[in-house]
């Protein structure tokens, strides 16, 4: 007998539950719109995120792809996972947004100012993070100027942790290309953090300079 | 470089999560909805030529009776009048789609807020949407009322005279024929030949069609019917039809009439060619167009016709339990649901677990990893453990619509649609419950459960 159900780690139950879930969607029941898009709200989001940075125009670009979801949600056929189905229908709206916006993403502005020129380990939790903060827009700037494929590929696997299997899929490129985007990208970051030692400490943290991971540590402290 | 997990994801407050959750389900309710709608056929080339047709009917029309001497009066709104010859038309009058076959003549008005549909020969098939309180559509084939408070049906009145057949793919609608009233749902039809009415599973054999004789009702009488249609007045044209403009031109052109008491003389006749004289005159308006504050009467009286009468009798339940062919009153509602509850269900794939939620995790694990027979069993065992074992009906009714979309022709699915029946009547039998007997009858005629389905369908 073939698989219907997808491989990998959902089970079986939340698979049928998606299936009845989306016929429920289908036939325009609002309390099952509702629920779909509170089971998945939160890591579209955190995909969104990863892959565009913060920017102003998250909620339009959340709502636009659960917009696209529900407009295109006859299409799924239950061949894949419907987490998987949504993530490629999110990142299909990013690829969207990143065309038609140009390479550059509205991110959050980076102030001249506060930006730490120099970094200090001997500074307290505050500076800590104000660094990890700039080491994350410095990131993001130079991911602005890549191609919005490359930049879907290096996010997506080395951000986002997917495989390049996976990545590929999500992109709909083949696993070769989107390896060799994700190299490329990833040259031009080291490029970028040669002469940018905040980005270069963001990105290969001395020893006990990790401040993303003190970051971490800090907002899991109650 | 590692970066998975050290971009810290800023959280979205519940307040703009609110907020766009609010705008995505109502547009998902839109693109669902747009879903729906979309299933109207378009025919773009058709309707561009019909719609040419019909603004030369119009214009030839209007030469050839040339100007109306009273003209409209002030503040009416003519009536829509179709003539079309060579293809078939799609018309939307904002209440309803209506899709005529070439060759067909019709005439749409609004009286007292109603939607009548008067056919004078040809075929057209109605999409309409719900009516809620307004009054309903009605759809005039000679002597023949097909009465729909939001359904997608057929109407083919042939020649225009007399023959009507009415087929109805969705919904139920209410055939009134010489003050009899007969319900017809999805899947069935609805037929009136040289003066016999038959109720039809249509898609059963000629042979199979069952003829009931109308009393006092003979071949040809209908033509009368239809004559005498022609001389009537018109009823009021209160509203007007969104639809358009060339068809408003052709209607309005049309319209050459004069004032009279309690509406508009519209007898016009409608431009036709070739030696037919097909005209279409605004009659009476049905009675049930006269009162707003009446809902669709209830079928009163024996029905004309009773669906399936070929089917063969049959003891419904080992048990002993038989319905009666005629329920009697007080008891009628109590004894048709004992004779559903005696009614067998197959049973649920049996996999020796006493537990119905582990049951129903088995089920669940089979249906999501195999294929074919195995996953519509087992499908089809979710439903019957939350209906019998769970109390869940709901539940078991959402699993039954899934699985009866995604497994059509499923070994359970004959099972599966009486067991939505089951669901609804003994809950309330009402339009849903006979509907889904109507469903059921039409996939299962001869089926164990057929009888008491009939019984259903034929409740009031």
């Amino acid at each position: 007998m073939a698989s219907r159900a997808p491989s990998g780690d959902v089970t079986a139950a939340l698979y049928i539950e998606d299936v009845l879930l989306v016929d429920r969607c289908l036939t325009g029941e609002p309390a099952a719109t509702r629920e779909l898009f509170r089971r998945h709200r939160h890591r579209v989001h955190a995909c969104l995120f990863r892959v565009l940075g913060g920017n102003r125009d998250m909620d339009d670009l959340l709502q636009e792809a659960f917009l696209q979801v529900f407009q295109s949600l006859h299409s799924w056929r239950a061949e894949a996972s419907l987490s998987t189905w949504i993530d490629r229908v999110a990142v299909r709206c990013a690829y969207r947004y990143l065309s038609q916006r140009g390479r550059r993403v509205p991110t959050e502005p980076l102030d001249a100012t506060e930006a730490v020129a120099t970094v200090s380990h001997d500074d307290g939790p505050g500076a800590r993070r104000q660094l990890a903060r700039d080491g994350v827009l410095r990131l993001y700037a130079v991911l602005d100027e890549l191609s919005p494929a490359a930049r879907l590929a290096f996010t997506l696997h080395e951000i986002d942790g997917r495989s390049l299997a996976e990545t590929a899929e999500l992109v709909g490129s083949s696993v070769t290309a989107t390896k060799l985007r994700v190299w490329r990208a990833r040259k031009r970051i080291e490029a970028a953090a040669a002469a940018d030692p905040v980005l270069s400490e963001f990105l290969e943290p001395t020893a006990g300079g990790d401040v993303l991971a003190f970051d971490e540590r800090s907002e899991e402290t109650p | 470089m590692k970066l998975v997990g050290r971009i810290v994801v800023e959280p979205l407050s519940e307040e703009r999560l609110t907020r766009i959750e609010r705008h995505v389900v109502a547009g998902a309710t839109d693109a669902a909805n747009r879903g729906q709608s979309a299933r109207i056929p378009r025919r773009t080339f058709g309707r561009a030529f019909a719609v040419a047709a019909m603004v030369a009917a119009g214009v030839v029309g209007w030469v050839l009776h040339g100007v109306p001497a009273g003209g409209p009066v002030a503040g009416e709104i003519a009536p829509i009048r179709l003539a079309t010859e060579e293809a078939r038309t799609l018309l939307d009058i904002g209440d309803a789609r209506i899709e005529s076959d070439p060759a067909t003549v019709f005439a749409v008005t609004r009286p007292e807020g109603g939607v009548l549909v008067e056919m004078a020969r040809g075929k057209v098939e109605l999409e309409v949407g719900k009516r809620g309180t307004r009054p309903p559509l009605v759809v005039r084939a000679g002597a023949t009322d097909v009465i729909v408070v939001g359904t997608h049906f057929t109407v083919d009145y042939g020649d225009g005279h007399g023959d009507v057949e009415v087929r109805v793919t969705e919904g139920v609608v209410r055939v009134v024929h010489q003050q009899q009233e007969t319900r017809v749902a999805a899947g069935q039809a609805w037929q009136i030949r040289a003066g016999l009415v038959a109720s039809a599973d249509p898609s059963g054999s000629g042979a199979e069609i069952a003829r009931l004789q109308v009393p006092g009702q003979g071949a040809g009488s209908h033509v009368a019917t239809a004559g005498s249609m022609a001389t009537t007045g018109s009823a009021a044209t209160t509203g007007s039809a969104a639809t358009t403009g060339s068809a408003a031109t052709a209607g309005s052109a049309a319209a050459g009439s004069a004032a009279a008491a309690g509406g508009v003389a519209t007898a016009g006749s409608v431009a036709t060619r070739g030696s037919s004289s097909a005209a279409v005159a605004l009659g009476q308006a049905p009675e049930i167009l006269h009162d707003h504050r009446a809902v669709i009467p209830e079928a009163s009286g024996a029905p004309v016709t009773q669906p399936s009468r070929n089917a063969p009798a049959r003891p419904i339940a080992d048990d002993g339990v038989r319905p009666s062919g005629q329920i009697r009153s007080g008891d009628r509602r109590g004894d048709l649901r004992s004779a559903i509850r005696a009614q067998r269900i197959e049973a649920a794939l049996d996999l020796g677990e006493p537990n119905p939620a582990n049951a129903i995790a088995r089920y669940y694990d089979i249906a999501a990893h195999k294929s074919g027979e195995e996953a519509s069993q087992a499908f089809y065992s979710i439903a019957v453990l939350r209906h019998l074992k769970q109390a869940q009906h709901a539940e078991a009714l959402q699993t039954l619509d899934a699985y009866l979309r995604r497994f059509p022709g499923g070994k359970e699915y004959r099972a599966a649609l009486w067991l939505r029946v089951r669901i609804l009547c003994l809950d309330r039998i009402d339009d849903r419950c006979r509907a889904a007997a109507y469903t059921y009858l039409h996939e299962d005629p001869h089926g164990p459960a057929a009888r008491v389905a009939e019984l259903i369908t034929l409740s009031e």
